[in-house]
């Protein structure tokens, strides 16, 4: 068992989400950075979807039995009592009785756990799935500072806008104001509507970059609603979501066309 | 239709109506368009999400407007003793009783689901039970809740605000993890309501 003893902010168990769902209402889910929950899951042998911890600090685990685990996405000091040191991307061997703690984030906004196995919420408590009888990795994971740099295709409400708004989001930086797993908020030089009317909700893709009438962005992630009732200006390239998700607040985005 | 950009992986239709909306989704869906992931109804348009593949050309207007009528029928057993039966009597100028005898009383199908997972939006609501949302959306509707607000009528998957008027309420779940699909209203499927 990994008894959770804190689950910091917005700490939770993501896989890779369940895609083909929003005819039902259901958005898809999972990691809101893929990519680092890949990477997580590869270093301890798993198949790259399993489920792993997602928090954005201050998460507190307690292992019941010898449990592999590894660490990636953002940088925060990562502490282990009982244990052997735990650093960024290389899978560690945890002894029974050892905790690990997650502190305050210092790059990026979310980090990933993974435990050899997967790990398996049955209500209350979280479990390690079944070993999978790959190889863990050899060697630690290199860690890139993610880029800023993101890129777009214009949206299918972009006419609901002025002429240059495209021009004003692809030449000025957005700073992150605000982000959750719904999505995050940006400010930057105003995006005006030129039609005022209401938009009847409609499907949304992960990365739409919704405009509600303060002109300020929200680009969605993973753990958006399936429709939305704001106009869609651009759509961020599914390659570069994460890049968004791991962008803290304060952090500026600068946007361009693919 | 239109079709409007939504990045390398999606296409939004947008359409005239609701009933176009409707056939496109249901005709587009059974057709199993190749590298189709989803294709999602909404009021007035039909988001077609693919794996970059999908030839946009298939795309096309269908040639019916009534194929949603071939869905599956569900009937969902309702306790008719919701808050607003009364307010909702008052404002159609007619008794409790003839509410419920007439929203038991059409076939419904279910044009598209938002909001919350499994919460679907059924049409054909009987044009004098047309009421608007209320003009102060509660914090708590409790799950089951039967409901409608404008043309739609519809069941709270689970206790979330909500601003519909509530007619009763039904113990059938509306959404089941381990069942494919997990809603039990999914888009095209038709729906009575039976008092209990």
């Amino acid at each position: 068992m990994i008894h959770v003893a804190s689950w910091g902010v917005a700490g939770s168990v993501q896989d890779a989400g369940r895609p083909g769902r929003a005819w039902l209402g259901a958005g898809r889910g999972g990691a809101v950075d893929r990519p680092s929950l890949a990477l997580a899951n590869r270093l301890v042998g798993n198949d790259e979807a399993c489920a792993a911890f997602e928090t954005s600090g201050g998460l507190t685990i307690t292992t019941t039995k010898p449990t592999m685990v590894a660490v990636t996405g953002g940088v925060a000091h990562i502490t282990v009592e009982s244990g052997p040191p735990v650093g960024w991307g290389m899978p560690v061997v945890l002894p029974a009785g050892a905790t690990l703690r997650v502190g305050r984030m210092m790059h990026g906004a979310r980090i990933y756990v993974s435990v050899r196995g997967g790990i398996i919420n049955s209500g209350d408590a979280m479990h390690a799935g079944p070993d999978p009888h790959t190889p863990a990795a050899l060697q630690p994971a290199a860690r890139h500072e993610p880029s800023t740099n993101v890129r777009l295709w214009p949206g299918p409400r972009l006419d609901w806008f002025d002429d240059d708004a495209l021009q004003i989001l692809t030449s000025n930086p957005f700073v992150v104001t605000d982000t959750s797993r719904v999505g995050s908020r940006l400010s930057g030089e105003s995006l005006r509507r030129v039609r005022h009317d209401e938009l009847p909700s409609e499907g949304m893709v992960e990365g739409s970059m919704q405009v509600p009438p303060d002109g300020n962005p929200i680009v969605m992630l993973a753990g958006y609603p399936a429709t939305g009732g704001y106009p869609v200006i651009a759509v961020v390239d599914p390659a570069d979501i994460h890049l968004v998700g791991q962008a803290a607040v304060g952090t500026e985005l600068r946007f361009r066309l693919t | 239709m239109r079709l409007l950009p939504c990045g390398p992986g999606a296409v939004l239709a947008e359409f005239e109506d609701l009933a176009t909306v409707m056939s496109a989704a249901t005709s587009w869906r059974e057709a199993g368009l190749p590298g189709v992931i989803d294709v999602v109804p909404a009021a007035s348009t039909v988001l077609v999400v693919h794996d970059g593949s999908l030839n946009l050309a298939l795309l096309t207007q269908p040639a019916s407007t009534s194929a949603e009528a071939a869905g599956k029928l569900v009937v969902v057993p309702v306790k008719y003793d919701g808050d607003d039966l009364a307010e909702v009597a008052a404002a159609c100028k007619m008794s409790i009783a003839e509410v419920i005898a007439l929203h038991s009383g059409n076939e419904y199908t279910c044009a598209f689901c938002g909001f919350i997972a499994g919460f679907g939006y059924l049409v054909g609501l009987d044009e004098r039970l047309v009421v608007p949302r209320r003009a102060t959306p509660r914090t708590r509707v409790p799950r089951g809740s039967v409901a409608m607000a404008s043309t739609f009528t519809g069941v709270y998957p689970v206790e979330s605000p909500g601003g519909w008027s509530i007619l009763g309420h039904t113990d059938l779940a509306m959404w089941d993890e381990h069942r494919d699909p997990p809603a039990t209203l999914p888009p095209g499927t038709r729906v009575r309501f039976q008092p209990t």
